[in-house]
């Protein structure tokens, strides 16, 4: 059901997603992070049949040498594409955040079409990597997080662990949460995790143990690539290659800034409830409403939080919830259909927008294996609560 | 180019934090005007925005509010396996002057003195440590040799 427009956020649905763009993604890939970011942006305004040099505004975020740290040689993205802009965006993170602001830069007459996107490549190896298997974005830099050697998975770890003790959910049926996920990503070819699998809730559970009580399994992919979207005006959008994907709703939560503070469950469970609810009210929806969602799915804790705090279950009750209602293509509830952070491909950049991208594709129809037939609204989320933020969109069809 | 770290001795808002612990002392910011405790160390209290607080003498008992073992350090030179802990710190009445069970991080509505760090649990098999034990501050080397403050099971906690 496509929803009647509401007062705070209307002028929102004057905007959509007229392309898509994304690369190859990897657990390595060569080249640098401009790169493969070039790569996606030019994707996305290929996608959309869209001039370049209309392109008014952009919003890019990237690690390494002319990243987002001042260093010599920063890349100029003006100086990439040929021609400036009347509006510049400085969004961390991309996705949710990144469409939202170039929305109301949109919606405030500061550009026409904006291009968000973000990646990286040759991080993993070499002199950004820090000799570590784990990657960089990972590691917490706070000098009270980072002497103790936590990483972001034992961030959520500690939050979950609260859960686990007060509700003690079935571990099969919360494994089977990212068994769900991942097996979208096995059957998805341009999955990093492809043609690995199927699996099990057992296959979770007998995974390595990461930080308790997440098992390899249920945490998210650190890999490479980027990720793109054209966001312009409705009107402008019409007359691109696709149909437009309007900006139903959206907002953003910052509760503190992230792996800083220690992670106390009572204090963020409820991080991103009141994001997805404010989302939910300007598109005049409920959550029932959203026909397949694509949420952070960092580790399959989160799946289970966001479908609690979003009202559809109460706190403690999500993993069976979810285990009746189903989160699979057959599900009510379609869930990472693209195979998600889990199994597709997680960058730290480019992640969240890889959530619109997936977004975009259920509503268009062209999300292959994964299509949830006659798709129309769609949720895409980011971040959590070990992060402290979180944030949500609500795209659907131009009608 | 990005400088060099300062020592953390050394840094303006936390380097007092690292001096005491140098001293084996565990110390946290207090709000002269509210009396609130907060972690970690901010330019002004969140709860009343004072910039008028200082570092005072932690009790260094607390209780573990929550634990991970972490099996697959960051980098080599964590050893695994070894307890990541959110440990409530009380500095009034033990435990039960804790912040354990509610959402106490609205500002203005947590009177309780207590406030809450990111460490290690310590001297303890990992599987003993539980939601709820009661803990003590030690001071550990990390890996890069500088002491840490760290917690370990309390005296009470042995019996148990």
């Amino acid at each position: 059901m496509i929803p009647s427009v509401r007062q705070r956020g209307a002028s929102l649905q004057g905007v959509a997603i007229a392309g898509i763009g994304v690369t190859r993604q990897a657990r390595q890939i060569d080249g640098t992070s401009a790169a493969v970011c070039l790569e996606a942006a030019m994707a996305a305004l290929d996608d959309a049949g869209f001039p370049l040099a209309e392109v008014d505004g952009v919003s890019a975020r990237w690690p390494g040498p002319g990243g987002t740290v001042f260093h010599p040689g920063s890349v100029d993205w003006s100086g990439v594409f040929g021609h400036g802009f009347t509006w510049v965006g400085d969004t961390y993170p991309q996705g949710a955040p990144g469409l939202l602001d170039a929305a109301s830069a949109i919606v405030a007459g500061q550009c026409e079409a904006a291009l968000v996107f973000g990646g990286r490549a040759g991080e993993t190896v070499g002199s950004n990597s820090g000799d570590s298997k784990v990657a960089a974005y990972t590691r917490p830099g706070n000098e009270f997080v980072a002497c103790w050697g936590s990483l972001t998975a034992a961030q959520f770890a500690l939050v979950a662990q609260v859960y686990m003790h007060r509700f003690a959910p079935d571990r099969g049926r919360l494994a089977q949460i990212p068994a769900t996920i991942r097996n979208a990503g096995t059957v998805n070819p341009d999955a990093i995790m492809f043609g690995r699998g199927p699996y099990t809730p057992a296959d979770v559970l007998a995974s390595p143990m990461v930080a308790e009580p997440f098992h390899l399994l249920d945490l998210c992919l650190a890999s490479e690539g980027a990720a793109a979207m054209l966001v312009t005006t409705l009107e402008r959008a019409r007359d691109c290659r696709h149909a437009p994907v309007v900006v139903l709703g959206g907002s953003c939560e910052w509760r503190r800034q992230q792996y800083v503070n220690p992670p106390r469950y009572d204090d963020v469970y409820r991080v991103g409830a009141s994001a997805m609810g404010r989302a939910l009210g300007m598109a005049g929806l409920t959550a029932s409403g959203i026909d397949v969602f694509e949420l952070y799915d960092i580790n399959s804790f989160e799946v289970v939080r966001q479908f609690e705090t979003l009202g559809l279950c109460g706190e403690g009750e999500g993993v069976d919830y979810l285990a009746e209602a189903g989160i699979g293509l057959d599900g009510r509830h379609p869930t990472n259909t693209d195979g998600g952070l889990l199994s597709y491909s997680h960058t730290g950049f480019s992640g969240p927008t890889m959530k619109i991208v997936e977004a975009v594709r259920q509503i268009r129809g062209s999300a292959g294996v994964g299509q949830v037939p006659g798709a129309e609204v769609v949720m895409a989320t980011g971040a959590g609560s070990g992060a402290e933020y979180h944030n949500a969109v609500v795209l659907g069809p131009d009608r | 180019m990005p400088a060099e770290p300062l020592a953390r001795s050394e840094r303006p808002l936390t380097g007092p934090f690292w001096e005491h612990v140098d001293r084996r002392e565990l110390v946290r910011p207090v709000c002269s005007v509210c009396r609130r405790s907060f972690f970690v160390p901010q330019v002004v209290c969140g709860r009343c925005q004072s910039g008028d607080w200082s570092y005072q003498p932690s009790s260094g008992r607390g209780v573990v509010y929550s634990h991970t073992t972490v099996h697959r350090p960051p980098t080599p030179e964590f050893s695994p396996p070894y307890v990541l802990a959110v440990v409530d710190v009380c500095e009034g009445d033990w435990p039960a002057n804790g912040r354990s069970g509610g959402d106490t991080d609205d500002y203005g509505e947590d009177d309780r003195d207590a406030w809450s760090m990111l460490t290690w649990i310590v001297g303890c098999e990992p599987e003993r440590v539980r939601i709820g034990m009661q803990v003590v501050v030690r001071f550990v080397p990390g890996p890069n040799g500088e002491l840490l403050p760290a917690f370990t099971p309390a005296a009470s906690e042995d019996a148990a």
